[in-house]
């Protein structure tokens, strides 16, 4: 079969004319500069804020130093700032993917002070709902899904445990680079306690457990499925594509393949599980390798408990069959007998362990080795073996001292989190930049390397890192910093000029309108009907493991619903949620660096006509029409909840008006007096939900 | 124009009805005029095209995985004489240099039609349509990759993905019929490169590709739901109203107009889109032709007709995809896995050539038939019965309105290694449909940060020599 090699390889030119130039960052001169001088591989620095904006525009936020210096060299000014209605609806859009209520607005437009902004901030960080929001943002990153991927699409109930770790490690802020080290080597780290730790570390390897899956067989064509652990790894917290260097030496990319296989090998060293797949069931075999949350020699007990019932139930089942016609209790009875003892075997064996032992997806070590450099990638064609390593070209790279029978991934997770890490920083704050403004000082938040693009604001991106590294790490505080900024803060609305000189905003001359992500959409339009569960839900309603016989031919495929948030759906690889799909989510394959935002027919058919947004725009209806207030009152109450602003006086007589002329033509047609009025405000609902200022943040 | 120019959008739209089929050629005409004076008032309103041309509508037809030309359109007999004889080739990449037997093809050719055309056994019925049919022999690609020489197909980039070929022509030209998309895709099976080969990309949402899943529903949330006929008119009102007053405040911000053109767009589906598929209409003998059976929904076949109904109603650009990212052309194993492929298209590709030609659609309607890349003239090694895939030479075929029939176009040597008559880019096939379709490929750009961007980046040349 072909290879998955580089196109890069041949450096054809042909299709890289101006169009690379512009995407592939030939501005910052990717062949002239060699390569080990990329500005990312070197370590950070944190540069002076312009001080000339210190004082005076900038006010005390050293962003906005950044920012509006650049503007003016630019001879643009910034946007002044947003209405405090919009300022409200976009900050808690953006740290719970949430709208703010008719309750929150009314208190803020009371008195929409600095302080009241602060501590509107403070709220939100602190809510429950900020980790479900920034969670799934790092959830795209690790290609988070709920099956593995191989060609049945097994499902993996445990994994939801780690995106639940993902959830309160945001809410808890916890420092990032433990975070980091947590995913890469937590197996390694729950052995040395404290015990309190061990599940939840054990459980964040889960982000080396989702690497994608691949054939019919336990652990098949393995090395596709490593490929995707050194992308997403490489991607995910180093902000570089190794993918080339599978393969071979490029010519502008540092990235040799002997820094491919030196990672190679950290990771062949380690144990995954397999969740199942068509040929694990056909042969009855259970799932495999698991991970054990309690240590093991907690787990010891049940273990062999549950080995020995297996042993015993197997020898019965043994004997039943060899049984003779004469010494069985009557052929219908032995048949019975012998399918509940296997029907006891299955419940028992097809988990792959002991019910009362709590297991996760997750990693631990496994036989120590180095790799093989895998010439053209090519998995049985060795070349020399490669010690195992951090990649060479980065400053602080190189041989890592890994201790005898071990694999090396808790030496690479702390190479990755060393403060002089020239990526780990640059790569966490700008993806905390993207995720604010729509798109990060680099805009290919998973290649900072030498193909990736330049940054817009590299002195801005420094800073931040620095302040990153220097605050312990705190995600929280970056996201205050940014918040409180005058930047952040600006109006959407563009000045002509601005717009004609720089169309696609990467001066920040203005706050960039963005459409709600698929999650928000969902979640938004349960939030505003109140069919909205908060609450986290338990486990996925998968069949239970002794009824799994899913094959390639017939994968595993379902849809659950659900009332709870979007970031609890359970996602599959080989099918796209209908929704999700629909609306640009996150690949559940590769890492999604950014979500693409697509505006397309088949979009406004499931806002016409879909019994969702049906269900939500009759509920709204109700939950308004069920107040005794003022009809004035219901309007303002709708309108608030939709667009996070109350209605102006034109719009409340436009719509006071359509109300009338609705009901009274409905009731003109059914007959049905107090039908009319429900289906006139659930017009009105719908209207509201479906349109652009719902969908769209200012 | 004769049109007044106080004819709203709003009027404009009340006037798309339903294409009454049996009004269709003076309605659409009708709503043609009142589309194009209603000019840049919506944004697949028509644009004039650059030059004058024959052909209004293009159905892409893309055979995913890499068909081999040695064994379909370019009759290699030197080939089949030197059939095992050891000869420098390579594998995947030209540095993969190694030597590997020669494999000649095992499929006949026949001379098809009046003009004699070589086709192999491998397509008879488009072999009946020889006379119709411009064949390209000397097609190049740059990248051997199926994911990125798909891409390149289809937007003019191997690498970082831009805008389709479909997106360009509805960006271009706009569209004849307000109440479907102008670009339609139906595919069965995701392509390789996923939904990025019928993408807008930075041009207006509105341009992007609107893939039809063959099936029972080729679309879904097709149906509206119960409700009063006057309450929906109502809404629909109000929507427009509120999403229209919301835009005025933002009018730099296009993204909001080409949503509120997607519920345009989206109500013009509901109104036409079942009859585009419904298909009781027509005659025994259609069906018979392109292979569909009763109760087929789904078939290639199926699919070929579709696109006929869809061309009828006005859609600029109807693209075909046989299959997906499995189970193709990528015939590495054994040619003879080529059969069925072929056998599952070339009916269907056939009869719908002969359908449009009858209606008299095929004067006004480009046909174009490619593939990724081609496959090497030797054996992938293992067994030595498959081929490779090949970027240095293929075979892509066009057909249709402003094209010669019966003809082909550039040659290859006798092992159909190397071009050496008339070479095509992917580039030149792309300006050469633009130029068919009236477009001058180095004027349709469009400006995107600060440059402006070309399906034909900064190459391109239109074959003259098969202008009709």
């Amino acid at each position: 079969m072909n290879t998955r090699a580089c196109w890069e390889a041949r450096g054809r030119q042909t299709f890289l004319g101006f169009g690379m130039a512009l995407w592939m960052g030939l501005s910052l001169g990717v062949e002239a500069v060699a390569s080990t001088n990329h500005w990312a591989f070197k370590p950070s620095r944190k540069p002076d804020v312009p001080t000339r904006f210190r004082a005076s525009h900038a006010g005390s936020n050293p962003i906005d130093a950044f920012i509006f210096s650049t503007l003016q060299g630019q001879g643009m000014a910034p946007a002044g700032p947003a209405e405090p209605a919009v300022l409200l609806r976009r900050i808690t859009f953006d740290l719970t993917g949430l709208p703010p209520t008719p309750e929150e607005l009314g208190n803020f437009l009371k008195r929409p002070t600095e302080k009241a902004y602060a501590e509107v901030v403070e709220r939100l960080l602190a809510s429950p709902h900020y980790g479900e929001r920034w969670g799934r943002h790092w959830m795209d990153v690790a290609r988070y899904a709920d099956t593995a991927g191989d060609n049945a699409d097994y499902p993996v109930p445990e994994i939801r445990l780690y995106r639940d770790y993902i959830i309160n490690a945001f809410n808890q802020d916890m420092p990032y680079d433990q975070f980091v080290e947590e995913q890469l080597a937590g197996d390694i780290l729950a052995k040395r306690g404290p015990p309190d730790r061990h599940a939840e570390r054990v459980v964040a390897t889960g982000f080396l457990a989702l690497s994608r899956r691949y054939g019919t067989g336990p652990f098949e064509l393995w090395h596709l499925t490593l490929e995707n652990t050194l992308e997403t790894v490489s991607q995910a917290f180093l902000g570089l594509n190794l993918k080339c260097a599978r393969c071979h030496d490029h010519k502008f990319d540092p990235a040799t393949m002997r820094d491919y296989y030196g990672l190679y090998g950290i990771f062949a060293s380690t144990e995954f599980p397999w969740a199942g797949s068509e040929e694990v069931q056909s042969k009855n075999f259970p799932r495999q390798k698991f991970v054990s949350l309690v240590p093991e020699a907690m787990a010891a007990p049940s273990l062999s408990a549950w080995q020995a019932r297996l042993a015993a139930l197997r020898s019965k089942i043994a004997q039943a069959e060899k049984l003779k016609p004469g010494d069985k209790p009557g052929e219908e009875r032995w048949k019975k007998d012998l399918e509940a003892l296997k029907q006891e075997f299955r419940i028992l064996e097809r988990p792959g362990s002991p019910a009362d032992l709590p297991v996760a997806y997750a990693v631990q070590d496994g036989k120590a080795m180095d790799a093989f450099l895998q010439l053209r990638g090519e998995p049985g064609n060795h070349g020399p073996m490669v010690p195992r390593c951090a990649p060479n070209f980065l400053a602080g790279g190189g041989p890592l001292a890994i201790p005898d029978g071990t694999s090396g991934r808790l030496e690479f997770a702390r190479w990755v989190t060393r403060p002089d890490n020239p990526l780990t920083a640059r790569v966490m704050v700008n993806r905390i930049w993207q995720h604010h403004f729509g798109r990060g000082i680099v805009a290919t938040p998973n290649n900072l390397g030498v193909r990736g693009d330049a940054p817009s604001h590299p002195e801005l991106l420094d800073y931040l890192a620095s302040r990153f590294v220097e605050g312990g790490w705190s995600v929280k505080a970056v996201h205050r910093l940014i918040v409180s900024s005058k930047t952040y803060r600006m109006s959407s609305g563009k000045a002509p000029a601005n717009h004609s000189r720089d169309p696609s905003n990467r001066y920040y001359s203005s706050f960039e309108r963005r459409r709600l992500e698929a999650e928000e959409i969902r979640d938004a339009m349960l939030f505003a009907s109140g069919g909205l569960d908060l609450t986290r839900p338990g486990g996925h309603p998968f069949p239970p493991p002794e009824k799994w016989t899913w094959t390639q031919h017939k994968p595993f495929k379902d849809c659950y619903e659900s009332s709870h948030r979007s970031v609890y759906l359970m996602t599959q690889r080989l099918q796209r949620h209908p929704f999700m799909g629909l609306f640009d989510g996150p690949d559940t394959n590769s890492s999604t660096e950014a979500r693409r935002v697509s505006t397309v027919p088949q979009q406004a058919l499931f806002a016409l006509n879909n019994a969702f947004v049906e269900n939500q725009a009759r509920l709204l209806a109700r939950r308004v029409l069920a107040s005794t207030a003022s009809e004035r009152e219901k309007l303002r109450e709708l309108c608030s909840r939709a667009w996070g602003r109350f209605p102006t006086q034109p719009e409340e007589l436009l719509f006071r008006d359509w109300i009338g002329r609705a009901a009274a033509s409905l009731k003109d047609s059914a007959g049905a007096n107090g039908g009319a009025v429900e289906e006139a405000w659930t017009g009105l609902a719908r209207v509201v939900l479906i349109s652009n200022e719902f969908m769209y943040v200012d | 124009m004769w049109i007044s120019s106080a004819l709203t959008r709003r009027d404009f739209l009340s006037r798309c009805l339903p294409a009454n089929l049996a009004a269709a050629a003076g309605a659409r005409l009708s709503r043609l005029r009142f589309a194009a004076a209603m000019g840049g008032g919506h944004a697949l309103a028509p644009k004039p095209s650059h030059h004058p041309a024959k052909a209004k509508r293009l159905v892409f037809v893309f055979l995913t995985g890499g068909f081999s030309h040695v064994d379909t359109f370019d009759p290699k007999p030197a080939l089949a004489a030197s059939h095992g004889k050891p000869i420098p080739a390579f594998g995947l990449r030209p540095d993969e240099a190694r030597s590997l037997p020669l494999l000649g093809s095992k499929f006949e050719f026949q001379a098809c039609g009046k003009s004699g055309l070589a086709i192999s056994e491998l397509f008879p019925c488009l072999g009946a349509m020889a006379d119709e049919l411009c064949v390209i022999r000397s097609m190049h690609t740059d990248i051997v990759e199926h994911f990125q020489a798909t891409l390149a197909m289809h937007t003019g980039s191997a690498t970082v993905p831009l805008p389709s070929l479909g997106a360009w022509l509805s960006y271009g030209l706009g569209t004849l019929n307000a109440n479907l998309p102008a670009y339609v895709v139906l595919a069965e099976h995701l392509p390789y490169a996923g939904a990025q080969v019928w993408d807008s990309s930075f041009l207006p949402g509105e341009h992007q590709g609107v893939r039809l899943l063959p099936g029972p529903r080729p679309v879904a949330d097709l149906e509206a739901p119960a409700r009063l006929v006057s309450l929906r008119q109502m809404e629909e009102v109000l929507l427009r109203d509120v999403d229209s007053a919301h835009f005025e405040r933002r009018r730099s911000d296009s993204r909001l107009r080409a949503r509120m053109t997607s519920f345009e767009t989206a109500r013009g589906m509901m109104r036409e889109v079942p009859g585009v598929f419904d298909m009781s209409g027509e005659s025994g003998r259609t069906l018979g032709a392109y292979g569909v059976v009763p109760g087929d929904n789904k078939s290639f076949a199926w699919q070929c007709l579709a696109a006929r109904r869809l061309v009828e109603r006005g859609v600029r650009v109807v693209e075909l995809i046989d299959t997906g990212s499995h189970d193709n052309w990528d015939s590495h194993g054994d040619m003879e896995t080529h059969r069925p492929k072929a056998l599952r298209v070339d009916k269907a590709l056939a009869a719908l050539l002969g359908d449009l030609k009858e209606r008299g659609l095929l004067e006004e309607t480009l046909v174009a038939i490619c593939t990724e890349f081609g496959r090497t003239p030797w054996s992938d090694g293992g067994n030595g019965k498959g081929r490779n895939h090949y970027a240095k030479a293929f075979s892509c075929l066009l057909s249709g309105a402003g094209v010669k029939g019966g003809m082909t176009h550039g040659a290859t040597d006798e092992y159909g290694a190397n071009i050496v008559l008339d070479p095509c880019h992917v580039h030149d096939y792309h300006a050469t449909i633009l130029h068919l379709m009236g477009l001058d490929h180095e004027r349709l750009t469009y400006r995107y940060g600060g440059r402006d961007f070309r399906l034909t980046d900064v190459a391109g040349r239109v074959l003259n020599p098969i202008l009709a």
